[in-house]
């Protein structure tokens, strides 16, 4: 004959550490949590995997960062922002930072950035650069957008004026 | 509880059966996106491939195109180049499946847009392409337009799409 005020016995430690002691609540943490990076990951900060050498030595291939695609509801991009352009959607996107504000000409003359004809002073341009480009405006929608990495031929360097709407989001760290 | 397992047991019917539609019956959209599969399948071969088996993915990509397609690529540091006809598709893709050692080519994020007529269509992509057995990869946004011939859907015009100006 059991005892009537004898503790209920204790759970086996296994299943404390794996499901805690009041499984329906470790349910209900989990489905939490669950929702909470959906939403966090798919619609607020998207994390992305860097790729390429445009935006060295700032970013380097491999790292991993997000972009936060609320970043720009409450004000515009600024210039020095680093952003991220989607082409057709969100499975590829150019990471650039922004030099150009809609409405300025940007040009390249003996390496340096010139907007509206005055010197851009850049500080996170650390390698050598020649580029030499004519002055190009943008429109009242568009931003001009550059990598980092002015050492390598400007051909090859993917660059330019990038529409608002193309605008994903600015870099998160 | 007998009524409830039916009307269960009558929606998971209907559910099977519009899936199966979906399956033998596909819409233009699926068909389209089906089409921009195999495109890409068709466009890749590796290194193994022998010059028979290239030669023959070159045909079937000829396949894909209208006769009066007309391609125009304007890629970063390659220029611009505009292709004509089944004809001139027909030469440069052999001369690429040739030349290339190798050839990797995904499409990603495809949006097809349906033409109010509905035999037209217009997609939008980004093209991914591997040249070689190189972990670098080219991007590209894409543009293709798709028109209906005899139930089929050929592709009338493919050109790139500067996302950056």
């Amino acid at each position: 004959m059991s005892n009537a005020t004898e503790p209920p016995p204790r759970p086996h430690w296994l299943r404390v550490v794996l499901i805690g002691r009041r499984p329906r609540a470790t349910l209900v943490r989990i489905v939490v949590l669950a929702v909470t990076c959906f939403i966090t990951f798919k619609f607020i900060l998207l994390p992305i995997r860097i790729d390429g050498i445009s935006m060295q030595p700032t970013y380097h291939t491999g790292q991993v960062n997000c972009i936060n695609r609320l970043a720009y509801l409450r004000h515009e991009p600024q210039r020095g922002d680093i952003v991220s352009v989607r082409l057709a959607g969100n499975s590829v996107m150019f990471m650039k930072r922004v030099i150009g504000l809609p409405g300025e000409t940007v040009a390249f003359h003996e390496g340096h950035a010139y907007i509206n004809g005055k010197l851009l002073d850049e500080p996170y341009v650390k390698l050598p650069c020649d580029w030499e480009m004519a002055p190009v405006l943008c429109s009242p929608t568009q931003y001009y957008v550059v990598g980092d990495n002015r050492s390598m031929p400007i051909d090859l360097h993917t660059k330019g004026r990038a529409e608002r709407d193309h605008i994903a989001g600015k870099l998160f760290l | 509880m007998k009524i409830a397992f039916r009307f269960v047991l009558l929606i998971a019917a209907a559910a099977l059966g519009f899936w199966l539609w979906t399956v033998f019956f596909p819409g233009p959209e699926k068909v389209i996106r089906g089409k921009m599969a195999t495109l890409a399948t068709t466009a890749t071969f590796g290194s193994a491939d022998s010059n028979l088996n290239r030669a023959a993915k070159a045909a079937n990509l000829v396949g894909y195109f209208s006769d009066d397609a007309q391609i125009s690529l304007d890629a970063l540091g390659h220029g611009v180049r505009t292709l004509s006809g089944r004809d001139e598709i027909r030469e440069a893709s052999y001369a690429g499946f040739a030349a290339l050692p190798a050839l990797k080519v995904e499409f990603l994020d495809v949006t097809v847009s349906l033409g109010a007529d509905q035999q037209t269509a217009d997609v939008s992509c980004t093209a991914r392409v591997y040249v070689g057995n190189s972990k670098d990869y080219g991007v590209q946004e894409m543009h293709f337009q798709f028109k209906r011939v005899e139930k089929n859907w050929l592709i009338s015009r493919v050109e790139t799409v500067k996302t950056l100006s």
